[in-house]
């Protein structure tokens, strides 16, 4: 009967060990947190990223909450490290997401990073910032069948109305 | 209740005198492979009494006593085992099956990855935005407390940036930045 956790095993971790210490990782964290809310769109190590985008959205659910609350500028004192942040945060950032249930952040995969380490990238952008997008959806072309016959449909069904 | 002890000596001096004997006569199958013991002329110095027959043979041993014997290929492998080992599919460098045209400027892309080319463009673009941010704010920690819009060449602003900060950038809006 094994009484010990032998080493290297983690399952069902759900937190990475990232920078020196459990200390340095939520600095590192904060930091980028803090970089996030300032520029609204970050390019940095996808783990990092990753790691990072649960803790920028809580935080957009505290400040939800509103500045008058204790809890709420507490969180927000101590993840921005730049104070002028925590008026954006509580002025810009929570109305423009106050009709949002969740997900205000979009994390979108970069080809590796061109160094020797050649890093797996990706950029974190907070949604409905006012930078150029990164995405453009698509939509499908009107050569393709599918879409031919529902041109045919829609073009039969409004002589049927005209008529 | 009397306890009979008998002493243990008689019979352990029967057994020692047993085994002697069929030691002597070479009768132990298990000790010399059936022979008697080499029995030679030997000088009276402390040490094992019972020599191995190998190193009476041998003479003086060329290497010392205290060698460490190491494994080493006994054969050398032949091209066909050789080949069989460095082509096993495993070794191989697996294909990426994850390979796409993008549709905006024809470069090649993996499926789950952003186009590097629309990127990079997407990147120079908020990288000169971010340089007139900053000339507007002056210093570093001047975020200001009202969400900010991007107007071009010859953009008015809507009803809908009423109370926004406003970056002017000099040049044509381009084609992929779509103005909400």
């Amino acid at each position: 009967m094994r009484l010990s956790v032998a080493a290297a095993i983690s399952h069902g971790r759900v937190y990475r060990r990232l920078g020196l210490s459990p200390r340095s990782r939520l600095d590192l964290l904060r930091n980028l947190v803090t970089a996030l809310v300032r520029y609204e769109r970050i390019e940095t190590p996808w783990a990092r990223a990753d790691e990072m985008r649960g803790y920028a959205e809580r935080l957009i659910d505290y400040a939800k909450r509103g500045d008058k609350d204790e809890r709420a500028m507490r969180m927000a004192d101590f993840w921005l490290t730049e104070k002028d942040l925590v008026h954006k945060l509580f002025k810009v950032l929570a109305p423009r997401f106050q009709p949002h249930a969740g997900s205000y952040t979009r994390l979108l995969q970069i080809p590796n990073r061109d160094g020797l380490d050649r890093a797996k990238m990706a950029v974190i952008e907070l949604k409905g910032n006012p930078l150029p997008p990164l995405v453009r959806p698509r939509r499908d072309s009107d050569r393709t069948l599918l879409n031919q016959l529902l041109k045919g449909y829609r073009q039969d069904a409004q002589r049927a109305r005209g008529t | 209740v009397l306890v009979l002890v008998c002493s243990p000596l008689p019979r352990l001096r029967a057994l020692l005198q047993r085994c002697w004997g069929r030691l002597e006569r070479g009768l132990w199958p298990g000790i010399f492979g059936g022979q008697s013991p080499p029995w030679g002329p030997a000088l009276a110095v402390q040490g094992p009494a019972l020599v191995p027959q190998g190193i009476s043979d041998a003479g003086a041993p060329s290497l010392p006593e205290s060698v460490v014997w190491m494994a080493a290929p006994k054969q050398r492998r032949t091209i066909e085992v050789n080949r069989c080992r460095r082509r096993n599919p495993s070794k191989l460098i697996e294909i990426k099956r994850n390979i796409d045209v993008c549709p905006e400027c024809g470069n090649l892309k993996q499926k789950h990855v952003l186009c590097g080319y629309c990127y990079a463009k997407v990147k120079e673009e908020t990288r000169l935005i971010r340089m007139e941010i900053y000339k507007k704010e002056g210093g570093p920690f001047n975020a200001p407390a009202v969400e900010t819009v991007v107007l071009y060449e010859g953009e008015k602003p809507t009803e809908k940036d009423e109370g926004k900060r406003i970056i002017e950038r000099a040049r044509k809006r381009p084609s992929w930045f779509v103005q909400n």
